[in-house]
């Protein structure tokens, strides 16, 4: 007997008792289901973090200095710009921050921080234009008093593209606007687009004084180089500040890259968490075909006598019943990936990231339901394939 | 068919039942042998060993020159497939299977291809009257019928033997009658035919009977 053969017996005994096959798989679908939901979940989740960790600038290396709450800052102009000669960065952004009232009249106000940088930060952080440009070279080495507002700043205000060429405010001195930036949106940490960016010189002159940097951002041009370049950027600094060998660093670096790789790590774990959690039903729904298989065994067993006698080997009968509970389990998983995919898409819709079909949840999920019909389905199967075939004759 | 001293002893816990005590007996190709005997004569395991579905416990038992005793459940299920076909009292058909896919269904353990196997059942049983009900199931069929479809179902692999278990037991006396016919003009176109029987009546239509008492062979007698 081939396998086409004993499917279509299957198919055919699983037609004529449709409701109890129905709620046998029903089983195998809520775990499959369960467990292509969860994971699409998981997935989804990770995918949504790494996005908002990577709109934070990508390669990323930010330097702050360690002894900030000592009030110390440690970290210069001139820093900023050697580091710019280490080997493997592309660009430099050196920052510092203020606090600053926001104006376009007396009462249309807004508190927000002053970011004084230069033309590179619009790529070491990812952010892009919305309208007007931004900062340039020569608008940051003059220390010209121009401003590019964030998107939440020029939302409060009430400013609109028409702004770009206006005057704003920022401490009762006048500002040009320049440009107003793309919302990069929350990424649950502070909103990055509550900010004003405007020349370096600018903020030192007018709003902190002296030439030292709340942090530098630095773009490293490879991924795979963000260690070497770190070290690289360390031993230039620990130079410049004039630290021993056995002294510590005054600075830290802190690589995006790592909190990526760590938060890859935990969502991971979290999605197999999920996912192991969800293939215990996956489990109950394979002993739900167990116990359905060996009634059904139970209850044919004249049957299966008859079969024995009309010439059908023990491994017929074998073949027979675990096909039947194969196919049981095998619908169910198709069921079950549909539904799984379903509501995955409906949670991924809610939750505003999309839908993300992984190919390789649906076979992995058809073939733990392939197991699970195999692992549950052959005692019963070698139950009926044992029957003595004189007692099965005779079983009423 | 050939049996040797042949006893078979079941093991019911404490106690152990000889059903059979020692048969010796022979069926000849073509003949039409009816075995007889009241209930608890043996004649159940009689027609499991004759049938390759039980093995002696001790003795011989040889079927077309296959010692059974010797042979594995595989090779038992084989010869069952391919040299005896059985009708039973209850005629055991498959429920909720159509006739025609029961009278195919021994063609399918011998890996017949599909279209073959329903040119086949249908043609045995268009020969025994049942071409009108091929697609009914057991349950849309009278005792007769599902009867002939049983006889149907054992012809249809064209056996050595056909070995009948009280093959008119269930029936009324006309359909009985007929069944009894069916298996008169079987025997009378070459087939070897195995009765097994409580009833001296229906024993009758075989040309030799073989009286079983308590496991033994008590009587043998021919038809005139």
């Amino acid at each position: 007997m081939n396998a086409v053969e004993l499917l279509r017996l299957a198919l055919s005994r699983l037609r004529r008792g449709r409701l109890r096959a129905a709620l046998t798989m029903l089983g195998i679908v809520i775990g499959v289901a369960s467990v292509v939901a969860l994971v699409g979940v998981g997935r989804g989740t990770t995918a949504n973090i790494t996005a908002s960790l990577n709109a934070l600038g990508t390669n990323l290396l930010t330097i702050s200095p360690s002894g900030r709450f000592g009030g110390t800052t440690t970290l210069t102009t001139g820093d900023a710009t050697a580091i710019a000669g280490v080997d493997g960065v592309v660009a430099v952004a050196p920052e510092d921050q203020a606090s600053a009232v926001v104006a376009t009249s007396a009462t249309n106000t807004t508190t927000t921080s002053i970011v004084g940088t230069s033309a590179d930060y619009a790529y070491v952080r990812a952010y892009s234009v919305w309208q007007g440009t931004f900062l340039t070279t020569a608008t940051t080495e003059g220390s010209l008093r121009v401003a590019v507002l964030g998107a939440t700043v020029a939302t409060d205000l009430g400013l609109g593209a028409e702004a770009v060429g206006s005057t704003v405010s920022i401490n009762g001195l006048p500002f040009e606007v320049v440009g107003i930036l793309q919302p990069k949106g929350g990424s649950g940490f502070a909103d990055p687009d509550n900010e004003v960016l405007v020349p370096l010189g600018a903020v030192q002159k007018y709003f902190v004084g002296g030439d030292t940097l709340r942090t530098i951002g630095v773009s490293v041009a490879d991924g795979a180089d963000m260690q070497t370049t770190r070290d690289a950027i360390t031993q230039l600094l620990r130079v410049r500040h004039g630290i021993t060998a056995t002294g510590t660093d005054d600075f830290t670096i802190f690589d995006q890259s790592q909190l990526l790789s760590v938060t890859d790590a935990i969502s991971g774990t979290l999605t197999l968490l999920l996912g192991g959690i969800a293939s215990i039903a996956l489990v109950v729904g394979g002993i739900g075909i167990m116990n359905i298989m060996l009634v059904s065994v139970r209850e044919r067993t004249r049957e299966i006598g008859i079969r024995k006698a009309l010439g059908a080997r023990g491994r017929d009968i074998l073949r027979q019943f675990l096909i039947e509970a194969l196919t049981l389990s095998l619908i169910g998983g198709f069921v079950g990936v549909l539904v799984g995919l379903a509501v995955s898409a409906f949670i991924g819709r809610i939750a505003g990231w999309g839908f993300i079909f992984d190919p390789s949840t649906v076979v992995i999920a058809t073939v733990f339901s392939m197991a699970v019909g195999i692992v549950f389905g052959v005692w019963p199967a070698r139950q009926a394939a044992r029957l003595d075939p004189v007692a099965a004759l005779r079983y009423e | 068919m050939r049996l040797d001293a042949v006893t078979r002893t079941y093991d019911m816990g404490h106690v152990k039942v000889q059903a059979l005590r020692g048969i010796s007996m022979a069926v000849e190709e073509g003949e039409f042998v009816a075995i007889v005997g009241p209930s608890g004569s043996g004649k159940t395991t009689m027609m499991s060993i004759l049938g390759c579905l039980d093995r002696p416990s001790t003795g011989t038992y040889q079927i077309t020159g296959n010692d059974i005793g010797s042979l594995g459940d595989d090779a038992l299920a084989r010869i069952r497939s391919r040299t005896i076909g059985f009708v039973f009292q209850s005629y055991n058909l498959l429920p909720g299977t159509s006739a025609i896919e029961n009278v195919a269904t021994p063609l399918l353990y011998q890996g017949v291809s599909r279209r073959d196997r329903s040119n086949r059942a249908g043609a045995a049983l268009e020969r025994l009257g049942l071409g009108e009900r091929l697609t009914h199931e057991p349950t849309e069929l009278s005792g007769g019928e599902q009867q002939r479809v049983a006889i149907a179902r054992a012809l249809v692999t064209d056996p050595a033997v056909i070995l009948a278990d009280e093959p008119t037991g269930n029936l009324a006396v006309q359909q009985g009658l007929e069944v009894l016919q069916l298996f008169r003009d079987l025997h009378a176109s070459g087939r070897t035919i195995v009765l097994i029987t409580h009833n001296p009546d229906v024993a009758e239509v075989a040309t030799r009977r073989i009286h079983l008492l308590d496991g033994r062979v008590v009587e043998e007698e021919r038809a005139a």
